[in-house]
């Protein structure tokens, strides 16, 4: 679902990440008045879960993958405003380091997975969530949240690369960017999400969800949190190993093929917006580190990634934001 | 003379922030010597491997380590690191535009990599604690010796100049450079109260029944002692397997 360069325009690109400008704005506001400054670091442990996600990618037929995202999840552990901010900090980091989304698309990629995902699937679970009351059936509501997060995030990315070659063509009536139509993507990135990826999203967040609500209920319910209780220690550290498993996935996902990909997909030609669009050189390009094993190269980047996230928002925690404790709520 | 002081003063923040963070520590932590045998060989094969995989490796370890500290104690391993790669990569900058930006990154991660590991040692292991591990290194007790009073000395003369200087600015009237405040007689004097205070040190360990011969403390191990052997040992393997990851690096390189 990480939308690279070249295949939205500039326009377009433009667009989504003003549309962000002000949710970002809000958020931030909402995290300072509503989040106690001590469970800010926790955003860090949410974006990490995020970024772990991210790294199982799963095959289904045809040769193409997905993976969660867990922006449901992180919404559930500390709210739909510090889930954008936490989602939003992971897909910077994942298009700066690790080039997986694009740098100029980071607005369009953030107002799906960190925008439309976390803040669908959190309406969706409370509406659930309110008129159930065992701990089974709010389990429920946030698988179903969830699937309904991914999906809706999903279709709003579809419809991103399908309403690029109705805007966006060259005299030779080839275009200019992603060459699908709505009429293809729509289909194409749906069917997946309705099915494995969605599930995959629902065993993420409800697996985690139940983990943490077991072994840290603190973090889900206390406005204490800035200590990473040794249970998620060990369950980021287990994330980490296992994240190789995502290797296991032959493929590219459906509408992020490089550009020596996206002629052999069907259409014939590259368009040129891609041919000659921006590129951006990542440090450590498809979570490999140059030379080394694939899988060693995947969990180094793994923790590479989960650290700095932590870092980034222990360090912000410091500098402030978020109410202080024994404020009103 | 503002400069010396503020190295001072930050010496005994370190040494102050030492004893505050070391009081939490009540569980059983690997050996203090394992801490520094580790830390050595660390450093020492990240200096040694000619690529930057085994640097990234280990950084990614250490990364995650200080990821898991509270806030403030990352603050503090933190700050040491972004000054030490701050200065390296404006020294092995113009190696970019010399076509060998490689050497850019590995010198800047082999940096990194190494304060990060001392700043994080330091954190977990306090003075005493480390100059205890040096003496198991048979070390000759008037080394450490000197390394403990010279430490705790820099601690009290930065205090006692930092004073001073307050003194002399309070007492002064306008805006005064540094320059015009006495240095001579500020250094003067802190010089000769180093002397009232070696004075004083020698009488009070001769009170103490000081005989020459300086014996520093050793870790004594705990009732659960099996435990701790267990910790030391499970630590100890770090390094083969540090220097296995190494030998597995280079090998690599030479197969590429």
């Amino acid at each position: 679902m990480h939308i690279p360069d070249n295949y939205l325009s500039p326009a377009i690109c433009a667009v989504m990440t003003a549309v962000m400008v002000p949710v970002w704005a809000v958020s931030i506001h909402k995290i300072r008045q509503e989040l106690p400054k001590e469970k800010l670091p926790m955003l860090g442990v949410g974006a990490a879960f995020s970024f772990l996600g991210m790294m199982f990618n799963i095959p289904i037929p045809g040769g193409t993958t997905g993976h969660a995202v867990g922006g449901t999840l992180i919404s559930l552990l500390l709210g739909p405003y510090a889930a954008c901010i936490s989602v939003s900090v992971a897909l910077l980091l994942q298009a700066l380091i690790f080039g997986d989304g694009g740098i100029l698309a980071f607005g369009a990629n953030c107002f799906n997975m960190a925008f439309v995902l976390p803040f669908v699937g959190y309406a969706v679970y409370q509406f659930i969530a309110k008129r159930v009351k065992s701990s089974r059936g709010k389990l429920v509501a946030a698988g179903i949240g969830s699937y309904v997060g991914i999906n809706a995030s999903a279709l709003a990315a579809a419809i991103e690369f399908g309403i690029q070659p109705a805007l966006f063509r060259d005299s030779a009536g080839n275009a200019l960017y992603c060459p699908y139509g709505l009429n293809v993507s729509i289909p194409a990135m749906m069917i997946g999400h309705l099915t494995v990826f969605g599930l995959a999203e629902v065993v993420y967040t409800v697996a985690v969800y139940a983990f943490v609500s077991r072994v840290s209920p603190v973090m889900l319910h206390d406005r204490e949190g800035s200590r990473t209780a040794p249970a998620l220690k060990g369950l980021i550290a287990a994330l980490i190993v296992l994240t190789p498993l995502g290797l296991l996935a032959e493929g590219t996902a459906w509408g992020e093929w490089g550009t020596e990909e996206i002629a052999a997909t069907g259409i014939g030609y590259t368009p040129a917006g891609m041919q000659n669009g921006f590129s951006w050189g990542a440090l450590l390009p498809d979570y490999s580190v140059s030379g080394m094993p694939e899988a060693i190269g995947y969990v180094i980047s793994a923790a590479i990634g989960v650290a700095l996230l932590i870092i980034i928002f222990k360090l912000l925690s410091l500098l402030g934001g978020g109410k202080a404790e024994g404020e009103a709520a | 003379m503002r400069m010396n002081l503020s190295v001072m003063r930050l010496i005994g923040r370190v040494i102050d922030s030492d004893t505050q963070f070391h009081r939490g520590y009540q569980t059983p932590r690997p050996a203090p010597i394992l801490r520094l045998a580790v830390a050595f060989v660390c450093i020492l094969l990240c200096a040694l491997s000619r690529n930057a995989w085994f640097t990234l490796a280990v950084l990614s370890v250490e990364l995650l380590r200080t990821a898991m500290k509270p806030p403030r104690v990352m603050a503090h391993i933190l700050r040491p690191v972004a000054v030490a790669v701050i200065f390296a990569a404006a020294f092995t900058a113009p190696a970019i535009f010399l076509g060998s930006p490689g050497s850019f990154g590995t010198i800047t991660m082999k940096v990194c990599e190494s304060v990060l590991v001392l700043s994080l040692m330091n954190e977990e292991v306090s003075w005493k604690e480390t100059t205890g591990a040096l003496s198991s290194l048979r070390l000759p007790g008037i080394v450490i010796f000197t390394l403990d009073t010279t430490v705790r000395f820099l601690v009290i003369l930065g205090r006692f100049s930092n004073e001073m200087v307050e003194a002399v600015s309070l007492r002064g009237v306008g805006k005064r450079s540094w320059r015009t405040a006495g240095t001579g007689g500020i250094l003067g004097t802190t010089f000769l109260k180093s002397q009232q205070m070696a004075t004083a040190t020698s009488e009070a360990m001769v009170c103490r029944g000081f005989n020459g011969s300086y014996a520093p403390g050793r870790r004594r191990l705990r009732a659960n002692s099996r435990r701790q052997h267990l910790i030391d040992g499970l630590y100890a393997l770090l390094i083969p397997l540090l220097i296995a990851g190494f030998i597995y690096t280079q090998r690599l390189m030479t197969a590429g």
